[in-house]
């Protein structure tokens, strides 16, 4: 019958998805104590940015930078770091008090 | 001999694209009754609108004009849901193309009918198996229609119509697509089938079959009248 | 129940007839799901993440900037900034950008004072402030091979090589945070780079009552008109639409695989084939309703979404979550020559998996059923016609 096959199959990936998923959720409990640590270095180094994206100042540091370094060529210049092409500006200019 | 009259057609027309430049009339102004185990040929060239009758009658589609009783009830003003139902019920259809479904074996195209029904899958087979078996068709029950021959095609497609128990088969142009030897195996199984005491009504321009002993009645049609 | 499982039955043995196409079908509606849920999963866990860590980032940051640009900020600035009522500590940061030519790599220096050694977590080793040793992120030691105890040159800014010891290397957990850092102390930053006494990158300020951060933030950039406050919360907004979903090249990728689907969809949504809607003819010729028709075509839809959903979905997690987002590095990473290993915590937000079902799942199936409606509702004597 492929129809139980059919069904074992979904009812399997369903069980998988729901291991996944509170395996997830328990971890998430338990990384309190993780995100503790994780914080005081924050607070002890006075960091303000996570460190994902070395390549310019303006992506190093999203929350810190000036509008000069990312438009530093010219004001309608290019994107020339890939990194600056997932960061979106919008956000973070808006902030500074840019008009829509 | 008195007896029921199981399929009664009053004054049915059919129109085809009413209105329009290509408005054609199949049927016109149709008259008949059709006892129970009668073997009804209707008889005519193509175009005499013998086929068109046919699924009139098998609750394929609804008469622009006139009823059409069976039982003594008519079936043209109810609902499609009615109707499939009826004709679930009552018919077993034998196309001139035999209409086979490509791809699926042949166990499955002789179950398809009961699929959308409340009947179990084990008892589906049961029958199916009989009548694979009957009709000599069971080795050949997991082959998919390409690999198969005229004839055993048609021997699925009557399996198939078979698969409800129908009191009443249809058949339209039976022997078009055999040869001599396979029409008389295939007249074999009609005549049989008369003989359980089912009803028949064929469709049919083959001397072959209208000159048989067990036909009952020949309705002529020509033009879309019967003559 | 019955008639429900048989149709389903006959809906595996209809797409099993082209079994090609459709596992094809399958594998790549999957890999679509799999992009989008490892989007969704990734942005997520990024968010919260940020989000949760930065929770205890500097209250306020003052800023100095000349014709837009930050520039450094003299140390007496501290003084106009002690006199606004609701103000408490003032630490000057010292912090900046390290080009190493060896391995092109930006690091981030930053300068630890005196005496906050003991408070420095997740750290493997143990540093102590001003005896030429430093501590580094694990990306930095990984570029240039340092072991706790291994020397770490920087070249100065008059051109003079210095060396540090390494005292301490954070450890992998901290990576997000950690890892292209170099921390040294005080004195020894202002030799490297040159920098007077009298000069800070820029100012912390913390502040007693969160409510008058704003305030307080106005006052002083009343004081100090050349120079900008920046305060957590925008810190935080920061990261909230930084990782958003709706933008960025994130919203690239995200369109992509939309755009992908469609075409998928496209192929059920532009009508039967002639021999699709015979085969419903003589569905309707042998006893089947309307209804058992666009049953049929409801489960040839279901299966194929709902095994390539799951499928795709339980693939996007484990990418992410076991993975480390490993397929995704490469495109994220960009120019980084100094990137971290993801070790992300599973935040699943169910709300955005609804949509992810509602942009996929539901326009699929609707494409397979909708085309049929009209072939499913035609007088089974068509199939009479030849």
């Amino acid at each position: 019958m492929k129809y139980r096959l059919f069904i074992s199959i979904i009812m399997v990936e369903i069980v998988i998805l729901a291991i996944l998923f509170i395996r997830g959720a328990g971890l998430a409990g338990k990384y309190q104590k993780d995100i503790e640590a994780r914080r005081m270095l924050v607070s002890t180094l006075m960091l303000t940015d996570l460190s994902i994206w070395t390549e310019a100042r303006y992506t190093r540091h999203p929350s810190q930078t000036d509008i000069f370094s990312p438009f530093q060529d010219y004001p309608s210049s290019i994107e020339h770091f890939p990194a600056g092409s997932i960061l979106s500006p919008e956000g973070v200019y808006l902030q500074r008090g840019g008009k829509k | 001999m008195n007896r029921e009259t199981v399929i009664r057609v009053e004054d049915v027309s059919k129109c085809i694209n009413r209105g329009r430049p290509n408005e054609v009339w199949p049927v016109r102004g149709v008259s008949l009754e059709i006892e129970r185990a009668q073997c009804v040929v209707l008889k005519g060239p193509s175009g005499s609108g013998k086929t068109s009758l046919l699924s009139l009658i098998g609750c394929m589609s609804r008469p622009t004009e006139g009823r059409i009783l069976l039982h003594g009830r008519d079936v043209a003003k109810l609902p499609e849901r009615f109707l499939t139902e009826i004709r679930r019920n009552t018919f077993g259809f034998i196309f001139q193309q035999f209409n086979l479904i490509p791809g699926i074996t042949v166990k499955e195209n002789v179950m398809l009918p009961l699929y959308p029904t409340e009947m179990g899958l084990t008892e589906i087979k049961t029958r199916a198996e009989r009548l694979m078996k009957k009709l000599r068709i069971y080795e050949r029950r997991h082959f998919h229609v390409k690999g198969l021959s005229g004839g055993e095609q048609q021997r699925v497609a009557i399996a198939r119509a078979l698969i409800n128990d129908p009191e009443i088969i249809l058949a339209d142009e039976p022997t078009a697509h055999l040869d001599t030897r396979l029409s008389v195996e295939l007249i074999e199984i009609l005549k049989g089938l008369r003989e359980e005491g089912k009803t028949l009504v064929i469709a049919t321009h083959d001397p072959l079959v209208y000159e048989q002993g067990f036909v009952d009645r020949v309705v002529e049609m020509r033009d879309g009248r019967v003559i | 129940m019955i008639k429900h499982l048989k149709i389903l039955e006959f809906a595996l043995s209809s797409l099993w007839r082209r079994k090609f196409k459709n596992l094809g079908l399958i594998v790549v509606f999957s890999l679509i799901i799999f992009t989008l849920s490892s989007i969704v999963f990734l942005t997520y866990s990024f968010k919260r993440e940020a989000v949760a860590v930065l929770k205890d980032a500097p209250e306020l940051i003052v800023q100095r900037l000349s014709a837009g640009r930050h520039e450094m900020m003299p140390v007496e600035y501290m003084k106009k900034i002690k006199d606004i009522p609701g103000v408490g500590k003032i630490v000057p940061r010292l912090w900046g950008y390290y080009y190493d030519i060896s391995t092109g790599g930006n690091y981030t220096v930053m300068a630890l004072r005196e005496g906050l050694q003991d408070k420095i977590s997740l750290m493997e080793g143990s540093f102590v402030v001003g005896s030429g040793s430093c501590v580094v992120g694990r990306g930095v030691a990984d570029a240039r091979f340092l072991d706790i105890g291994s020397i770490m040159p920087l070249i100065g800014a008059d051109g003079n090589v210095r060396r540090f010891r390494v005292a301490g290397i954070f450890t992998d957990e901290s990576n997000l945070l950690t890892n292209d850092l170099v921390i040294i102390g005080e004195k020894d930053f202002r030799e490297v780079f040159r920098i007077p006494q009298s000069i800070a990158t820029d100012i912390v300020v913390q502040i007693y009552n969160p409510t008058e951060v704003d305030n307080i933030a106005r006052k002083i950039k009343e004081a100090l008109p050349d120079t900008r406050p920046i305060t957590r919360r925008e810190i935080l907004r920061t990261y909230d639409t930084l990782f958003d979903w709706r933008s960025g090249m994130v919203l690239t990728m995200f369109l992509g695989a939309i755009l992908a689907f469609v075409i998928l969809a496209w192929d059920k949504a532009t009508g039967l084939s002639a021999e699709e809607r015979h085969e419903i003819a003589i569905l309707k010729a042998i006893g089947w309703e309307t209804s058992d028709v666009m049953e049929l075509k409801f489960w040839e839809g279901f299966i194929i979404s709902s095994l390539s959903f799951l499928t795709g979905l339980i693939g996007g997690y484990l990418h992410i979550y076991f993975f480390g987002a490993s397929i995704f590095s490469p495109a994220l990473k960009g120019w980084s020559v100094i990137f971290p290993e993801f070790r992300l915590v599973p935040y699943i937000n169910i709300y955005q998996i609804a949509v992810l079902l509602f942009f996929t799942v539901i326009p699929y199936m609707a494409a397979t059923i909708v085309p049929s409606w009209k072939a499913a509702i035609t007088d089974p004597d068509v199939v009479m016609r030849g």
